[in-house]
């Protein structure tokens, strides 16, 4: 077994040069103030701190939270009812059809689709023939259709391959021990897919809070969210110090999400 | 009865939700006006700019060239980071796991900013090399996770039953352990190929010296003159193409195949 034995270190190498040495170069940049990525006149501080509670900044913490924990709930209601429903199907042409219908539009390019929703709620839209002006471009509720619709099918998958490997027997047995319809899916079937539900809500939650472009094209730049302040300090103004902050803050939460659901998912297929 | 409506009702918000705007795109690859709120009658011109309009054709090129090599390049190499995974000792799995599930986890942006720190450090030029390399480090663990349940499920003693029998250790893998683990190699493979083909944030982050692919095209361009609806008609055919393929591939020759199924 020689060749696994190059391989795997070599894998944990790129993966501490990819993944661990950014993060303590940005937890280095979080208390520092650099001119981009230059470090010899690097000086110390916590202004960073500092800016982060700034006021300025709290409508774009108010707004990631709110919308994308709206947009996760929505997507929630919508794809339990969904996941449930295709694992219902008894004819498998049928259900292969209906599982295609929800992955096909992740081919189709993730900005172009917000393209599509911009261009109709733009006050002059083509829906203006039908005598409609949607208009709700700089709204949150264009901002919310926009994530709910690119994350929706993160949230279907997970849920539908938990509920899908859950055994018929267990269902049955809760059946025939005197169970109700609704008392099987709450007491048994929903606990059991709870693992997808978490992993699905990590799938939306963060995307839908970090994605700069959504929030840029469907409000006009008038909402920003995490991901355009991280976007705009990384890319724009080059405050390099202040965007590490935020990602460090991210990724501790990313962190502590990895670890549960390492603890949850042994097998690790709900990432998926 | 109300139950099943219900059920039926959001099916059917779904399916909206995610087609609306794909549709809209498909109208605005026909409309003959470049301006989107209005249609002044249908033409297949875009479909014949998107070979005439170099930047565009160029960008949907590399999106291409980019998607396979990193998808062909990170299965090859999943497969074997999935095999060692799987045979490591129990003790240090959760911290290989952990470092291989990050980049799954982690937030596009965080991923884009972390390579683009990385990447200038080390002294890269910026371009087709930083994102293939990207795009290699973002696929790689998506294989790896649906290769290694195969994995588990396949038993231990096959590998060793192939060596006593006298295969040496790469015909071992190539005859026994890879027939086993088809379905997620494939499955990996896929989910690669369709993460790396319409990646956007970490693309923006990785890519310099004016080279971009289908994402990172549209978005310098969005707003400005230079946006060729052609980009539309591109869409629209990928969208159509793939929605035969996908039911090629479930309902012609394999009823009930299960490769797609897992996202």
């Amino acid at each position: 077994m020689k060749k696994h034995n190059i391989i795997l270190p070599l894998y944990i190498i790129w993966l501490i040069i990819l993944v661990l040495i950014p993060f303590i170069l940005m937890l280095i940049l979080s208390f520092a103030h650099t001119d981009g990525l230059d470090f010899s006149n690097i000086s110390f501080s916590l202004t960073n701190f500092k800016e982060i509670i700034d006021p300025v900044y709290f409508d774009a913490y108010a707004n990631s939270i709110i919308l994308s924990f709206l947009a996760s709930l929505i997507c929630l209601l919508l794809a339990y009812p969904i996941a449930l429903t295709i694992t219902k199907f008894k004819n498998n042409k049928l259900k292969n059809i209906i599982l295609i219908m929800f992955i096909l539009p992740m081919w189709s390019n993730m900005l172009l689709r917000i393209i599509g929703w911009e261009t109709l709620f733009q006050p002059n839209s083509i829906l203006n023939y039908f005598d409609i002006s949607l208009n709700l471009i700089g709204s949150p509720i264009a901002v919310v259709i926009g994530m709910v619709s690119t994350y929706l099918p993160f949230m279907i998958f997970p849920i539908y391959t938990v509920l899908n490997k859950i055994d018929p027997a267990v269902i049955e047995a809760s059946y025939d021990l005197g169970a109700t319809k609704t008392q099987t899916l709450r007491r048994v079937i929903f606990p059991l897919s709870l693992p997808g539900i978490y992993s699905g809500i990590t799938m939306t939650f963060l995307p839908s809070a970090t994605n700069f472009a959504l929030p840029e094209r469907l409000s006009a730049g008038k909402i920003n969210l995490l991901g355009n302040l991280i976007n705009s300090n990384f890319g724009k103004t080059f405050d390099y110090g202040f965007g590490s902050l935020l990602s460090v803050i991210l990724i501790t939460i990313i962190f502590i999400l990895t670890i549960f659901i390492n603890r949850k998912d042994k097998d690790g297929d709900l990432l998926l | 009865m109300i139950k099943k409506f219900l059920t039926t009702l959001i099916l059917i918000i779904g399916i909206l939700l995610l087609y609306i705007p794909i549709l809209i795109i498909m109208l605005l690859s026909f409309n003959n006006s470049q301006r989107p709120y209005e249609f002044n009658g249908l033409t297949f011109k875009w479909y014949t700019q998107i070979f005439s309009d170099n930047s565009l054709f160029s960008a949907i090129i590399n999106s291409w060239s980019i998607a396979i090599c990193a998808t062909i390049i990170a299965t090859i190499l999943g497969i074997f980071i999935a095999l060692a995974i799987n045979r490591m000792k129990q003790k240090y799995k959760p911290f290989v796991m952990f470092l291989n599930n990050m980049p799954i986890l982690n937030a596009d942006i965080v991923t884009g900013v972390s390579l683009m720190i990385i990447f200038t450090l080390l002294g890269f030029t910026f371009g087709r090399f930083t994102m293939l390399l990207a795009h290699i480090f973002f696929c790689i663990p998506f294989v790896v996770l649906s290769i290694l349940p195969r994995l588990k499920q396949l038993d231990n003693n096959a590998y060793d039953a192939a060596r006593d029998l006298g295969c040496t250790h790469m015909q071992a893998i190539r005859k026994v352990i890879i027939p086993g683990i088809k379905i997620g190699i494939l499955t990996g493979a896929l989910i690669a190929f369709t993460m790396s083909i319409d990646d956007f944030i970490i693309s923006y982050y990785t890519t310099g010296e004016g080279f971009s692919n289908f994402s990172t095209w549209i978005y310098s361009r969005l707003n400005r003159r230079t946006f060729n609806p052609a980009a539309y008609a591109y869409n629209s055919i990928i969208t159509i193409g793939s929605l035969l393929i996908l039911i090629y591939i479930n309902i012609g020759i394999r009823p009930g195949g299960k490769k797609i199924e897992k996202n």
